[in-house]
């Protein structure tokens, strides 16, 4: 994580330029389009189409690694463990079996696997939109544009003071666990026992809490000071106006929507298996 | 002319208190006017602030009576939100205020909720943050600020609003030297080109005094005590009645036999000069010529003996050639740092914000890992120990007491880092008594954590360390936070651990805490060492102070405007008449 | 004093925000029980701000704070998990209605911790139901997987919720209480 406790890159592509609401709209079109279906083909023109567009909003590929591979070791991971645990969930969908691997007591069948590479294809559709949300999106932004999408600016605000006070907050618990195990009361490995470690680190707690509410008490109050909260609207410093560009990317988002709609309507309803 | 704030018969009791507060007010502000609000803690001062900009009590409610009156307004029937657009308020804690994720952001913050429109706020924003200037950091987030610059970004988002009185409650708390004379100097600025009626409420007085303030008020125990011209309350030694510092040159003409009723332009080190030859001198005033007031300072400073220092031990903990950077690749942000301190020795470790002070504290204490160079505590290598093995022989005691206590009874705190290091009753009961006699909290042993002070909070702390036996003590900003006599009473505790025989690693930007209690001070810049001697050389010398974004004692100052031959000298010479007074009055 | 759970007022806001932030800030902190499954003690933050606040700011600090460290950490959002924690939270919040049951003012008798855990234990069942049942329609991942998944995650939160929860609250509330009768004893 960055020092500033968000992921946002700067840039100049149409992404970057793109309307944060319109942005969020997006990535919860994807985000409901993949889970409608389990079907490799619809996730490999989306992958594809995701991938295209990630390419477009030049994000350096360094600064996307780091999630990439933890992404990749989840799937991967998750993968194993469908096989091991029920090597023949396939059969279930596709009504056939097809053995193909042993295992000892029961044998990995072809329909499975190709579940399992379904499955892993869905979950990486889902990482290019994010990404792209999150990589191009300034924290400050995101908080106009979901009250631009009708969230009550309170809580878009709620939102906003949480990504503001992620760093700080991350910085204290790390000074306290520190000083803590300084004292012989630490969470590593060296430190004891498991049960010992979890005793350690619930003494954690009490300054955290403590430290917390009194963040509450601060930040509030300097709130106050400056006139939150009592209109019921705001106006924001960081809005963007639409653009043209923008509203043609929401329409893109509708046809989206309704072709996934659609497809899975008539054409794509269940796990898609070619053999 | 109307008042632009009138306290009439004010006073006012917290829900949860027996006692007043606030007690019989009375006090009238003229628009334009430039006031120090300044008193020990519970004096009050804050309190005063907190019913100026309206947090009392909107958001700490109480008893009120009498009146207060805002532009002519009676305040009571106002909701904060009134009060904020002709109030504004610069917090202590700029972080907390701070509360947008971009400068130009926070800026608007207040605009935002006022529902000005966006082109409206764009313009007015580049006006404020031109006026403080920050203009060119308009797109970067907090964490990539100084303290000093987002109190900078603060008052730019109070001027925005065109609030005509401006309201600093302590300013100067979480600023390094450097910044806080910057921070003054802004407020100066604003307060001359825009005419705006500023209120400052803080406890540093030279650090306020630097600027031309209109009056002081000063408060003690609720009530108002004096009021006056930074002039008269310095010359009738009004500020040093009430629990605060007065300025240290004072003192010293004091030790060397010069009275101040002869001299004037008190409030500045640099300003003094003789009544002597002036027209009208106030009546029955004692005052020397130029010469003689120079001859006897240089005496003074010649006859106290030169320090010897405290006879320092064996060495105990050696840093050698220590480089450490964030990351491969990245730039060090230590670079070839060597010290080392002496079994008994209390050594300060003096430096800005973000000069590498703390990345030096966790190579030390093993949550950072050196890239080059070795530590050895008496020469042992330290680098295959881990932290909770350096914890044996380090003790590290964090700026905040509450992000170190977890326990809800005084004993139990203490008694937690012995069982954990396996010491078992009786000794551990005999340690805990041990170190509750030693750091004072004996009579309160029963207690609930909470029913301490903050002092005494800060003291549990060191005693949970000090029950660890260790031989080497860091303590990070030790006295931010406490007014004089409490600082006072907890720096001379400390010196009294030293006594015997802990040595102590002070991490600080404080340069009284430095000057008075530290042996020697090794003071950091971009992460470097760049001095390490006795503290008065270091404070007197102004090229090391303003690398170091410290500043030169006003001593040594006050010394060069004299045109004395040693400043340093000077500097020491305050130093042993300080500790002649502290044992006189033991 | 406590407050409606409705009126959102600036400290309601600022409390979410500074919620969310902590638990995404110890959300880092895991055991791994099972593939992809983690002990986190961070799920005791969701007892504590549920029971200090009420289930309405607890449900939304938790989903935040869930969502943010998803995006921070993953680069995808498990909603099913992400609203899963918001549900927890929501539940053991229920807490904060009870009569009589006041920790910041030191009030709390057995009774409540009781309560407490009853709620507790309803809302990681609730939740992890939720949770799973939204991965076995909505992502498709199989049944048997899906109940040894939520089954270990189910009794890793009952263990952070009872460990660390239950007496971080008990805790806290004593903490609270009037410090009365005190006396200096030399």
């Amino acid at each position: 994580m960055s020092k500033a406790g968000n992921l946002f890159v700067e840039g100049d592509s149409l992404f970057h330029r793109m309307d944060g609401a319109v942005k969020l709209i997006l990535l919860l079109t994807w985000t409901v389009s993949t889970f409608l279906f389990l079907d490799l083909r619809i996730f490999a023109v989306m992958l594809s189409a995701g991938i295209g567009m990630l390419l477009l909003s030049r994000i350096p590929f360094r600064r996307m690694a780091l999630l990439f591979w933890v992404l990749m070791v989840f799937t991967l991971i998750n993968s194993i463990f469908i096989l091991i645990i029920t090597p023949r969930f396939g059969s279930t969908l596709t009504g056939s079996n097809t053995p193909l691997i042993p295992v000892g007591y029961d044998t990995i069948n072809a329909e499975t696997l190709f579940y399992v590479l379904t499955l892993s294809a869905k979950y990486l559709t889902l990482l290019p939109v994010t990404m792209l949300f999150i990589f191009t999106t300034h924290p400050s932004r995101f908080a106009a544009s979901l009250n631009k999408l009708g969230v009550h600016y309170k809580m878009a605000y709620a939102v906003s003071i949480a990504f503001r006070y992620i760093p700080d907050l991350t910085q204290e618990f790390k000074n306290i666990l520190n000083a803590m195990q300084m004292r012989g009361m630490g969470i590593s490995r060296g430190d004891g026992n498991l049960w010992r470690r979890m005793k350690n680190l619930s003494l954690v707690v009490v300054p955290l809490l403590q430290s917390s509410l009194q963040h509450i008490e601060s930040v509030s109050n300097a709130m106050d000071l400056r006139g939150f909260g009592t209109g019921s609207k705001r106006t924001w410093y960081m809005g963007m106006p639409m653009s043209r560009s923008d509203k043609w990317m929401l329409l893109l988002c509708v046809l989206l929507l309704v072709a996934a709609i659609l497809l899975k309507g008539f054409w794509a309803e269940k796990f898609w298996y070619p053999f | 002319m109307q008042p632009a704030i009138s306290f009439r018969n004010f006073s006012f009791r917290y829900k949860s208190q027996s006692e007043p507060i606030l007690k019989n007010i009375y006090l009238d502000i003229s628009p334009g006017e430039k006031i120090w609000i300044a008193g020990p803690s519970g004096s009050g001062k804050s309190t005063l602030a907190h019913c100026i900009n309206g947090l009392i009590p909107f958001s700490y409610g109480g008893e009120v009576s009498g009146n207060l009156y805002i532009g002519g307004l009676e305040v009571s029937e106002q909701g904060i939100f009134e009060r904020s657009r002709s109030v504004g308020t610069i917090l202590q804690n700029p972080d907390a205020q701070f509360v947008g994720q971009t400068v130009g952001e926070d800026t608007a913050f207040q605009m935002e909720n006022e529902q000005v429109a966006q082109s409206v706020m764009k313009a007015r924003v580049v006006t404020a943050l031109d006026l403080v200037g920050m203009l060119a950091y308009e797109e970067q987030g907090p964490h990539d600020l100084s303290g000093g610059q987002k109190q900078s970004v603060s008052l730019a988002g109070v001027l925005s609003t065109r609030a005509d009185i401006l309201l600093f409650d302590e300013p100067l708390a979480n600023l390094d030297p450097a910044s806080g004379v910057r921070a003054m100097q802004l407020i100066e600025d604003i307060h001359r080109r825009e005419g705006k009626t500023v209120i400052i409420i803080e406890h540093r007085v030279e650090d306020v005094l630097a600027q031309p303030i209109d009056r002081i008020v000063v408060m003690s125990e609720g009530e108002i005590a004096a009021i006056g011209t930074p002039e008269e309350l310095l010359r009738e030694g009004v500020l040093a009645r009430h629990g605060l510092r007065q300025p240290l040159y004072l003192n010293a003409l004091e030790y060397a036999g010069v009275p101040i009723s002869g001299l004037k332009s008190l409030a500045t080190p640099e300003g003094v000069v003789t009544l002597a030859g002036d027209g009208n001198l106030p009546e029955g005033s004692e005052y020397l010529g130029e010469t003689e007031i120079r001859s006897r300072l240089e005496a003074w400073a010649e006859r106290v003996e030169p320090a010897t220092g405290r006879l320092s031990g064996a060495p105990l903990l050696e840093l050698k050639d220590i480089s450490f950077a964030y990351g491969r690749g990245r730039t060090d942000v230590v670079r070839n740092v060597s010290f080392s301190i002496s079994e008994g020795e209390r050594l300060a470790l003096l430096g800005s914000n973000g000069a590498g002070k703390s990345t030096l504290s966790g190579l030390i204490t093993g949550i950072l890992k050196p890239k080059s160079g070795t530590i050895t505590i008496r020469g042992e290598d330290l680098s295959r120990w881990s932290i909770r093995q350096r914890g044996e022989e380090i003790g590290y005691v964090m700026q905040n007491p509450n992000h170190m206590i977890t326990q809800h009874m005084i004993r139990d705190e203490i008694a937690l880092g012995l069982t954990a290091r396996g010491v078992l009753s009786p000794e551990r009961e005999r340690r805990i008594d041990e170190v509750l006699h030693t750091c004072g909290l004996y009579p309160y042993r029963n207690w609930p954590v909470s029913g301490l002070s903050f002092g005494q909070k800060k003291r549990l702390t060191i005693a949970s360390i000090l029950a660890l036996e260790p031989k080497l003590m860091i303590l990070d900003e030790p006295t931010a936070g406490q007014d004089y006599r409490h600082y006072t009473e907890f720096m001379d505790f400390i010196d009294g651990l030293a006594g015997r025989g802990m040595a102590f690693l002070f991490i600080t930007h404080d340069m009284h805490l430095a000057l008075e209690y530290a042996d020697r001070a090794v003071v950091m810049a971009e992460g470097e060492i760049i001095a390490a001697d006795t503290v008065p050389r270091i404070l007197s010398d102004s090229e090391v102070t303003g690398r170091a974004r410290l500043r030169e004692t006003s001593l040594s100052r006050f010394a060069k405007a004299w045109g004395l031959s040693s400043p340093s000298g000077f500097v020491q010479a305050f130093i042993e008449a300080e500790k002649k007074v502290k044992e006189a009055d033991e | 004093m406590k407050s409606s759970i409705w009126k959102w007022n600036t400290r309601t806001v600022v409390t979410i925000g500074i919620g969310a932030a902590l638990y995404g800030a110890t959300s880092w902190i895991g055991i791994p029980i099972a593939p992809d499954t983690q002990l986190r003690p961070a799920v005791a933050l969701l007892a504590i701000f549920g029971a200090l606040f009420g289930p309405v700011v607890g449900f939304v600090a938790g989903l935040i704070g869930h969502v943010i460290n998803d995006f921070l950490t993953s680069g995808t959002v498990w909603w099913g998990w992400a609203l899963g924690s918001g549900i927890t939270a929501a539940f053991m919040g229920l807490i904060y209605l009870s009569k009589g049951f006041n920790p910041q003012d030191g009030e709390i008798r057995k009774g409540h911790v009781v309560r407490f855990l009853i709620y507790g234990l309803v809302g990681i069942f609730v939740s992890l139901a939720f949770s799973g049942l939204f991965d076995i329609y909505v992502m498709g991942e199989p049944n048997d997987k899906i109940i040894i998944q939520t089954v270990t995650a189910g009794l890793a939160n009952t263990a952070v919720f009872v460990i660390l929860g239950i007496p971080a609250v008990w805790a806290y509330a004593k903490r609270n209480r009037n410090n009365t009768n005190l006396t200096v004893e030399r």
